[in-house]
């Protein structure tokens, strides 16, 4: 799978900051695919479209998740606003994502 | 670092070396966070920094093979036949349709199986197919330098019907890295072939013309939606002196008189129009009404088309301009000499002339014609008809009786015809 980059441009209401991140994943194994899902989930629940979201797949470029200091894959790495953060798992506690994400305290959007 | 257990391949390995190598990756990872993560089951894969490639666990292993292997079903189920090869030309992969119809057709035509290299396929082509193997490597080449995206081929081979047809579809599957090229082959049917090859020979079926044969495939099939089989039967009038020509026919079987009247009601045929030619063809030359008395003499078949649709065509058709010139030309000369025969020959010898380019025209050696046709055609009174006849009769030329005429010795009525009936073949088969 090639890596993607999903840009989404910045809502126009209370939500300023953009959160950049990138999910390394290991093709089309099931813990990878579990946590595109959820990490896009929570993303369009409470970031609306203030996000950017890289995806890199491990198995076509090891040399990039090894370079980011990434050992296991499904991996999140918060890039932006700081502090930087990282996730490993499939994301499916997603208290624990929004947590990471530095989002937890903001209201759901609904 | 830490060695590999020696079976690090779960697929083939049992349960066990699974475990073993499960056990072998957890020591990779030393991070806490990652650990609790791979002991919930949530890691599918663990980076090793040796080989610069992601190690999968067994499990995303298995659950990836499957996936694969629902690739492979589905591509198992397809209708089509597929084929991929790598970058070497290497055989990756073939679907069930294409190793059926490869048995199918006695592997002939580049038939690879998975691991099989098809560049050597395409060297070992047999020499019938030699040409097209080659056109084919040169191109899975260009694609896989990446040259060229897709291409198609037709290729032909031997089968054990004859010959078979297929086309060959290559396109680089888009992948980053090697490019790998996927080949879907579609076979021509019998059917398909037939058609193919003889669109024109299916259409002209029933058509005898040899001005519609001699025209090619694409400008017949113009013509032929415009064209309606109609029989002309002995003693028909197609066209007067004088009147509209609002059809034009290209006789089959058929054998038509043209007549030039002299005094309204004294005939002299000026010439004999069979399949080898047309009626109207003064059409085309511009004149909208006939010079001369076209009477049916044979009774057949022969292609009808309206005057109009006809001169459409013409002006349209260069081929068909052709063909008219040439037969107008031939006409042309038929009509001189006839005139120049009428006025020097005896009544035997032109008689033996006319019965011959019936004869050929009908392509039978046997046919009707009454004392007043050929008095007509000859220009003579009925007794000069009889008395030639009966000569012709009692030189075992002929057999006549009550109109109907078979020739029994063509050679012998050749001897006795007058040297007009060889100008005219000798100038037939020049202008041919």
């Amino acid at each position: 799978m090639a890596s993607k980059r999903m840009k989404k441009g910045v809502a126009k209401e209370a939500v300023t900051t953009v959160v950049v991140m990138r999910l390394y994943i290991a093709g089309r194994a099931p813990n990878s695919v579990k946590a595109i899902a959820n990490l896009e989930a929570i993303c369009r629940q409470h970031l609306k479209d203030a996000f950017k979201l890289e995806i890199v797949d491990v198995c076509e470029h090891p040399q990039r998740a090894l370079d980011d200091g990434v050992l296991v894959t499904p991996s999140l790495a918060k890039l932006s606003p700081t502090p930087s953060a990282n996730l490993i798992g499939n994301l499916s506690d997603t208290s624990s994502v929004l947590a990471a994400l530095g989002v937890a305290q903001m209201a759901p959007a609904r | 670092m830490i060695d590999a257990p020696e079976s690090t391949d779960p697929l083939l390995a049992p349960d066990k070396a699974a475990a073993a190598f499960k056990a072998w990756l957890r020591r990779l990872v030393t991070d806490t966070a990652e650990l609790e993560a791979f002991d919930a089951g949530e890691i599918d894969a663990v980076m090793d920094r040796n080989s610069v490639s992601a190690l999968l666990l067994p499990e995303a292993q298995t659950a990836l093979h499957d996936s694969n292997r629902i690739v492979f079903s589905a591509l198992d189920a397809l209708p089509g036949e597929v084929c991929v090869v790598d970058t070497m030309g290497i055989v990756v992969m073939t679907n069930k349709a294409w190793r059926v119809s490869g048995a199918a057709h006695a592997r002939a035509g580049l038939d690879v199986r998975a691991g099989e290299n098809i560049f050597d396929a395409c060297l070992d082509a047999p020499e019938s197919e030699r040409a097209h193997a080659n056109a084919v490597g040169i191109g899975l080449r260009k694609i896989l330098t990446g040259m060229q995206k897709s291409l198609r081929f037709r290729y032909v081979c031997p089968s054990p019907r004859g010959r078979s047809v297929f086309t060959l579809t290559m396109a680089a599957i888009s992948a980053q890295g090697p490019v790998n090229t996927l080949l879907t082959r579609e076979w021509h049917s019998e059917h398909e072939q037939t058609k193919a090859r003889g669109i024109a020979t299916v259409a002209r079926a029933g058509v005898e013309n040899r001005l519609l044969a001699a025209l090619p495939a694409k400008d017949y099939a113009q013509l032929a939606s415009g064209l309606e089989s109609v029989t002309l039967t002995h003693g028909e009038v197609i066209y007067e002196p004088g009147e509209p020509m609002r059809e034009v026919y290209f006789p089959n079987n058929c054998l038509v008189s043209l007549l030039t009247l002299v005094e309204d009601h004294r005939a002299l045929e000026v010439g004999l129009v069979g399949r080898e030619g047309m009626i109207g063809a003064r059409l085309a030359l511009g004149a909208a009404k006939s010079s001369v008395r076209a009477l049916v003499q044979g009774t057949g078949t022969a292609m009808k088309m309206n005057a109009k649709r006809f001169l459409r065509e013409f002006r349209r058709s260069p081929a068909l301009q052709r063909v008219l010139l040439q037969f107008t030309d031939r006409l042309m000369v038929q009509i001189s000499q006839t005139a120049a025969c009428n006025h020097f020959h005896l009544v035997e010898a032109r008689l033996a002339r006319s019965l011959l380019m019936t004869a050929e025209r009908m392509r039978s050696a046997e046919f009707h014609l009454t004392h007043e046709f050929l008095a007509v055609m000859l220009g003579v009174r009925r007794v000069g008809v009889t008395m030639a006849a009966s000569a012709l009769q009692r030189r075992g030329f002929i057999r006549y009786r009550r109109g109907n005429i078979t020739i029994l010795d063509q050679q012998g009525l050749e001897t006795a015809c007058c040297p007009c009936y060889r100008h005219l073949q000798v100038m037939n088969a020049e202008a041919r």
